[in-house]
């Protein structure tokens, strides 16, 4: 049985001024899974996923990360276990190199130099970002500002990774390498956990979808279940990528019924023709 | 965009409502600010300050916006108590200085707690038109207002725009601390200070940038009479509570100078020993106290 990582367990969020954000949420992720948070806006996402690094505290329920109660430990602490990468990479730039940038996380946990520089080389590795080495993180474009916020996470080497709306703001190509790094963060052994409004992402990068309506979750299924439940998606007003509502408008026997891929749908249908 | 964004509660904000301030016209609430605030400053008197502290306080309940005073105070209330010992230690008086009590290497000075004591209300009496005026003003109301008064209207927009951007640099700061938590980073001390404050100013940078491309791309700088959508019409009422302002700040004045003498009552307010001692000790705890359960407070984080 996979290893319990993140636990929430009945959780409540009410913000000042009774504004309940969140209603009795449980929820269960294991190591290694790659889970999509998914919901209109103000349904409760990022508050549900702000309780995974306690940013924000349950104001009743629990919330365990990796067995421990994350309401008694601080957020810095639980930084060594969930990387959260915010949706705008500018609120977290401020070092005046991407060297220094990527070291700060590790050099907060008070890891030697010596891990610090392995670790920041590892993440230039991965993110193949090693010809910025020394460039001022304001002078990089958005996308490539958008990549050093997540290397820089990347340095913490968390077992959860949380990412924000990863693909706000990016290109066509931009979109692709974030699919890339999810399935590379996979391949590593790190559990994932996905806000975003791009059900394409969504769609190619997950195991599961967590669905979200008026603070509540009321699904929780593989993203091939969730993105058929007509009635669920109507309620939530969410749409499925285009090419699974297409499939599921011309499926018939040798065609998939609900294709999470263009290459899923694609394939039959060209040797149909 | 996820919408869930962690604020902290801004201390001042506009509380929306119908009470008689509410409906006033901003710029007779601006005489009246002005003429608390002149006034203030025209005396040392604890007695007058107190006075206009207290009506102040009044107009707070009459408004309903005790709730958001509240907050502001839960903040000014602390801090300003610092003045009390700071000037029992270093009056800002001129000398000579009576002293009433030694505290340990210390001396408490009779015009130090007078004056202690006239600041505290006056940093009181001061600040309670103000904050009820942001209360229960629109900012485009005030706005509207003073364009119509004459004022130029690139300086009104500053104005307001800059009012508007506190509660920006706020949030965005929260947002922040937040990011850099994530990171690991404990939430005090020198280390947080640049990793904090260079995103936001940062930010702000390029979100003024961004404006001032968004406002010359909507004609802001076309000459011309510029219309406005808000239009605020002065009644009756609102004339005489602006006259009413300048005949008070005027009148109240005029007799602060008149009996200057009489109101100064640093030679007649004498403090015995243990109260000043009390006074002095008091609003050191509270205010040391409070330090330490914010700084508490942003570690625990």
């Amino acid at each position: 049985m996979p290893e319990e990582v993140i636990v929430c367990e009945g959780l409540w969020h009410i913000y000042p001024g009774d504004v309940v954000a969140l209603r009795d949420a449980s929820l269960t992720i294991a190591a290694g899974e790659a889970v999509g948070i998914i919901g209109q806006n103000g349904s409760g996402k990022t508050t549900l996923v702000k309780h995974f690094n306690g940013l924000l505290k349950p104001t009743k329920g629990r919330m365990l990360v990796d067995g421990v109660d994350a309401s008694t430990v601080g957020v810095h602490e639980l930084s060594r276990k969930i990387g959260y990468v915010f949706q705008n990479p500018n609120h977290q730039l401020f070092a005046k190199s991407v060297t220094e940038e990527l070291a700060f996380a590790p050099t907060n946990l008070g890891l030697e130099p010596e891990v610090v520089e392995e670790r920041v080389e590892r993440a230039f590795e991965f993110f193949d970002l090693g010809p910025l080495r020394d460039t001022h993180p304001y002078r990089l474009s958005f996308p490539l500002r958008k990549l050093v916020a997540m290397a820089a996470i990347y340095t913490l080497e968390p077992k959860v990774f949380v990412l924000d709306e990863p693909t706000t703001g990016q290109d066509h190509v931009g979109v692709g390498l974030v699919q890339k790094l999810v399935e590379k963060l996979r391949t590593e052994g790190a559990t994932v956990v996905i806000v975003s409004h791009d059900m394409i992402l969504q769609a190619e990068s997950t195991d599961r979808l967590v669905v979200l309506w008026q603070a509540q979750i009321i699904g929780d299924a593989m993203p091939r279940e969730i993105f058929s439940a007509d009635e669920l998606m109507q309620k939530t007003n969410l749409q499925p990528p285009q090419v699974t509502q297409l499939s599921r408008r011309i499926h018939r026997s040798g065609l998939p019924e609900a294709a999470l891929r263009v290459s899923e749908l694609a394939q039959p249908l060209a040797s149909m023709l | 965009m996820s919408s869930d964004v962690e604020y902290l509660p801004i201390p001042i904000i506009r509380i929306p409502g119908n009470s008689f301030f509410h409906r006033l016209h901003p710029i007779p609430k601006l005489i009246w600010v002005t003429g608390v605030i002149v006034l203030c400053f025209a005396t040392r008197n604890p007695l007058v300050l107190g006075v206009i502290f207290l009506i102040g306080l009044l107009f707070f309940f009459v408004s309903r916006t005790w709730s958001g005073y509240r907050r502001f105070m839960g903040i000014l209330f602390p801090i300003s108590l610092s003045l009390m010992v700071f000037q029992s230690l270093a009056p800002a008086f001129p000398q000579p200085w009576i002293p009433v009590a030694d505290l340990g290497p210390f001396t408490i000075y009779n015009e130090g707690v007078y004056s202690g004591l006239s600041m505290l209300a006056r940093a009181w009496a001061s600040s309670n038109l103000a904050i009820l005026t942001v209360m229960t003003t629109h900012p485009s109301d005030l706005f509207a207002a003073l364009q119509a008064a004459g004022m130029p209207y690139e300086l009104n927009f500053m104005l307001m725009a800059s009012l508007q951007l506190i509660p920006i640099v706020q949030r965005e700061f929260t947002v922040v601390l937040s990011a850099q938590r994530s990171r690991g980073m404990k939430a005090h001390g020198f280390g947080a200070v640049l990793p904090s404050m260079v995103p936001v100013f940062a930010g702000t940078i390029e979100r003024v940038q961004q404006l001032s491309m968004s406002l010359e791309s909507r004609g802001f700088g076309s000459k011309g009479e510029k219309t406005s959508l808000r239009k605020i019409k002065a009644v009756p009422l609102d004339w005489f509570v602006g006259i009413l302002g300048v005949v008070f700040t005027v009148v109240g004045v005029l007799l602060v100078i008149r009996y200057k003498a009489a109101l100064d009552w640093s030679e007649v307010v004498f403090l015995p020993g243990w109260l000043s001692i009390a006074l002095v000790i008091g609003c050191a705890v509270t205010f040391v106290t409070f330090t330490i359960v914010v700084i508490r407070r942003a570690s625990r984080a």
